[in-house]
């Protein structure tokens, strides 16, 4: 849905003069808007939100857990197609694929999910609100003072969730979102500020191109003015904040990700679409999404269970279409393809099912051939039993995240046990993989304990 | 003992050296000798014929029926017919697995044939004598270098007095090299050739900016303080690879206004080259310092007669007409030994007269999201294996 008229790509305390000065970006289909990065705005923004924290600590943990929620709730409702369709332009999602990643992000923002999250979290939640006897001592979950977040990509809501989460802990806080996560964030924030005014103080949206030389100054600001620091994104941005932030200011890393499944065909007969629903989820973007399926059995068996999984591909590519690939992730996909079907003419055991046009590829395969590109691409591998499943994930330890599991049971202790050893982090059915619960450890972390900084009394 | 195929292809090698040298002069069927060399091919690696015979149903009548082999695959197979001579690689694994491209040459002198009468004809045309300061490095540096082993060539050329080779992979840019070869060429009244990427070329504006007040010729003569090193009368630049967006794209007009302030050599004077490992030719966008207006008019790449281009649309593959920007694929006939038809991973269009405007690598290529795609994936995961 591309627009001429260009949305706004910040919203700041209601304290704070607007902003007069803009630069213009490219955002998925969006033309976005945002503040010139100037060092002195920088410096305002921080310190209006550091002045918010006194206002935000008034706040006792129900009462901003049923506020939080609350417009949580209106986004759960459902948006208009509109507003569907501006995220989706943004986030380079088709419309259907939007609303849909909207209806699964948004379980984890009501109030019932955030109240789940913060018992979950904590023993007692009023550790949040203040010292609570433990024992021969008092402890207290304190805000971590003034976080500045760096949202990743175009995967609707990853930011807005981290945006509920620092407020839980009574952290103001300054998001910078993905550029294709922006529409959705920006409103989300509005919806905050209309809410309460303590809100409204404590939250700032601002986009700016991450890393480019004309924002140097203004990150530099940011990162040396905030307390906590909270950042999505691929090693480069990672390694980039890192090298920049002083060592007093706390980090949070959430590195990319890759997401597998195990799959019995005899034990899960819906697995076919399980698997395809996993793989097709926001276009393969999130850090949850299905890359690699080991599939236990024989060769016979794999190339059925392959067209199965082809065919669901199919039949999504039509409910849930993927949105139209730029010419760049349409030439990977050309390459991966054209490459693959070399290595099988050159006798190397490798079969690809695809749509005729870019859409969605099945490749069946052994286990070293794998590269996630994204784009619905699903790799199959053959595994003989579930310990060579364990051997066929070793080299992913380091960036494993996600396992769903079809088949193979959540209960079977000899496998989730030898995935945890390998650093798999959320091991659930492949049915449940698109969407965590609110309170999944996300990335191996306690979503809300990472964020907090304990203090005791004696 | 040789095949038949083999015999076939060592034949077709042989010859077709020898018609590239004499295209010029040549009326030639494109498509028919495209088609020949095609069957030859499919007789002499079984690997393409079964690629081939996948991607296709039918016998091609025309050379664009012939699918085209995804540059990626250089990365993972070797496509060559018989023993190469030679194998190409490329510098970076953009795209590709980690893996460098391989480029199995069954025949150098394929290469040269393809590669001479065109740099001669873009680079060295109405030069009696040419010092050659090459920023490239040279062949003993780098034998797997296409690029290197072509200045190598270019070295060899009767015009070609002197060459210095003040690149080194390990150092970098010597521009204490440079400016000694530099204040040769005054001393025996040659003109330069500076050979040069765009970023080896970056790197030496930035040293002689940055060594300002010391830049001096060997000879002290035409000492210069503000970082200028200007070149010799008539001299020229041929510059390679500095615009297709795979790190950080250098700004073209930026950068040959630079030249020409420190290094005195016009716009006019600099031709840029654009080449792939993957493909024995060359295309040039200019005659340096051409003298008919014909040749000095907007950069335009263009091959040699024995390329064709096409622009290919990004979704269907479907060639695009003239001006539209798509894939690129070429059919380089130079390429023989291996693969003739290759699907790149760079986009451009076509002009109504068979040139080339280059836009640089396809954009959009990373996924945007916060799943870990294949390039991070790797560096992650080879990481982890060493540990």
């Amino acid at each position: 849905m591309p627009r001429d008229r260009p949305v706004d790509a910040w919203i700041l305390p209601p304290a704070i003069p607007a902003p007069s000065t803009f630069q213009h970006a490219r955002a998925g289909g969006l033309t976005i808007r945002y503040p010139q990065p100037d060092h002195d705005l920088a410096g305002v923004i921080i310190s209006s939100l550091r002045d918010a924290r006194r206002a935000l600590a008034t706040f006792e943990t129900k009462e901003l857990v049923a506020i939080l929620g609350g417009v949580g709730e209106r986004f759960a409702r459902g948006l208009d197609d509109r507003r569907i369709g501006e995220v989706a332009a943004n986030a380079d999602l088709s419309p259907a694929m939007a609303e849909t990643a909207l209806g699964g992000m948004t379980q984890s923002w009501t109030t019932s999910a955030l109240d789940r999250l913060v018992r979950a979290e904590f023993r007692d939640p009023g550790v949040l609100d203040g010292f609570v006897a433990r024992d021969r001592r008092s402890i207290r979950a304190a805000s971590p003072g003034v976080s500045v977040h760096f949202g990743a990509g175009s995967v609707p809501g990853v930011t807005v969730t981290s945006m509920v989460r620092a407020l839980l802990v009574r952290s103001p806080v300054l998001v910078k979102p993905g550029a294709g996560d922006v529409a959705l964030t920006v409103r989300f924030a509005r919806a905050l500020h209309r809410a309460d005014s303590r809100l409204a103080a404590a939250v700032a949206v601002c986009y700016w191109p991450g890393g480019a030389a004309a924002s140097a100054d203004w990150e530099r600001e940011v990162l040396a003015r905030s307390d906590q620091v909270v950042v999505y994104g691929g090693q480069g941005t990672i390694e980039s904040i890192r090298a920049r932030a002083p060592a007093t200011t706390r980090l949070v890393e959430h590195p990319h990700s890759v997401g597998v499944a195990i799959v019995d065909p005899g034990g899960a007969r819906d697995s076919p679409e399980s698997a395809a629903r996993a793989v097709a989820m926001v276009d393969q973007k999130g850090c949850v999404s299905t890359h690699l399926i080991l599939l236990l059995g024989g060769a016979r068996e794999a190339r059925r269970w392959c067209g199965q999984l082809a065919d669901r591909l199919a039949a999504l590519e039509t409910s849930l279409p993927p949105a139209a690939a730029p010419p760049g992730q349409l030439s990977a996909i050309h390459q991966l393809r054209g490459r693959l079907a070399v290595r099988s003419a050159a006798s190397q055991r490798i079969e690809i099912w695809s749509a005729e046009g870019p859409g969605w590829t099945v490749i069946l395969a052994g286990g070293d051939v794998f590269e996630p590109i994204g784009s619905r691409t699903a790799w199959v591998v053959p595994v003989r039993d579930r310990s060579a499943c364990l051997d066929a994930l070793t080299p992913l330890s380091r960036v494993l995240q996600t396992v769903g599991l079809a088949g193979p049971r959540t209960e079977d202790s000899e496998l989730v046990e030898g995935l945890a050893a390998l650093g798999a982090t959320r091991i659930v059915p492949l049915d449940q993989v698109s969407f965590p619960d609110t309170e999944w450890l996300h990335d191996g972390r306690r979503p809300l304990g990472e964020l907090v900084r304990w203090a005791e009394r004696r | 003992m040789t095949a038949p195929s083999d015999r076939a292809m060592w034949t077709l090698l042989d010859g077709l050296a020898s018609t590239l040298r004499e295209w010029s002069r040549q009326s030639r069927d494109f498509n028919r000798l495209a088609l020949e060399i095609h069957e030859i091919q499919r007789a002499a690696n079984p690997v393409l014929r079964r690629y081939w015979d996948a991607n296709t149903a039918r016998d091609p009548s025309s050379w664009e029926e012939i699918p085209p082999v995804p540059v990626a695959a250089f990365r993972d197979v070797p496509i060559v017919s018989g023993v190469p001579e030679v194998t190409f690689r490329t510098s970076g694994t953009t795209g590709g697995g980690g893996r460098r491209g391989e480029h199995h040459v069954a025949s150098l002198d394929l290469y040269h044939a393809s590669a001479r009468g065109n740099y001669r004809r873009h680079l060295l045309g109405g030069l009696e004598t040419v010092s050659v300061v090459s920023l490239i490095p040279c062949p003993e540096d780098a034998p797997d270098s296409s690029l290197s082993v072509m200045a190598g060539f270019i070295c060899r050329e009767p015009e070609v007095s002197s060459a210095t080779w003040a690149f080194n992979p390990e150092h970098g840019v010597d521009a204490g090299a440079v400016r000694e070869a530099v204040g040769d060429a005054f001393r025996v009244g040659d003109p330069v050739l500076l050979l040069t990427t765009a970023f080896a070329l970056v790197h030496l504006l930035d040293e002689l900016a940055g060594q300002g007040a010391d830049n001096r010729h060997g000879n002290g003569e035409r000492a210069s303080t503000d970082g200028r090193l200007p070149l010799p009368e008539g001299s020229r630049v041929m510059e390679t690879g500095g615009f297709k967006g795979r790190v950080a794209a250098v700004d073209r007009g930026a950068l040959y206004g630079r030249v020409e302030r420190v290094l005195g050599v016009p716009e006019s004077h600099i031709a840029s080259e654009y080449g792939m490992t993957e493909l024995l030719s060359q295309a040039y966008d200019r005659v340096a310092a051409a003298e008919s207006p014909c040749e000095s008019a907007a950069r335009v790449l263009r091959f040699p007669p024995w390329v064709r281009t096409r622009a290919l649309d990004p979704a269907t593959l479907a060639p695009l007409p003239p001006g539209d920007s798509g894939l690129l694929a070429y059919f380089d006939l130079a390429n023989a030994g291996s693969v003739c038809h290759v699907l790149t991973e760079d986009f451009g269009c076509t002009t109504d007269d068979g040139g080339l405007h280059l836009l640089g690598r396809a954009p959009g290529a990373s996924l945007r999201g916060c799943s870990l795609v294949a390039e991070s994936f790797l560096r992650a995961t080879r990481r982890g294996a060493r540990s």
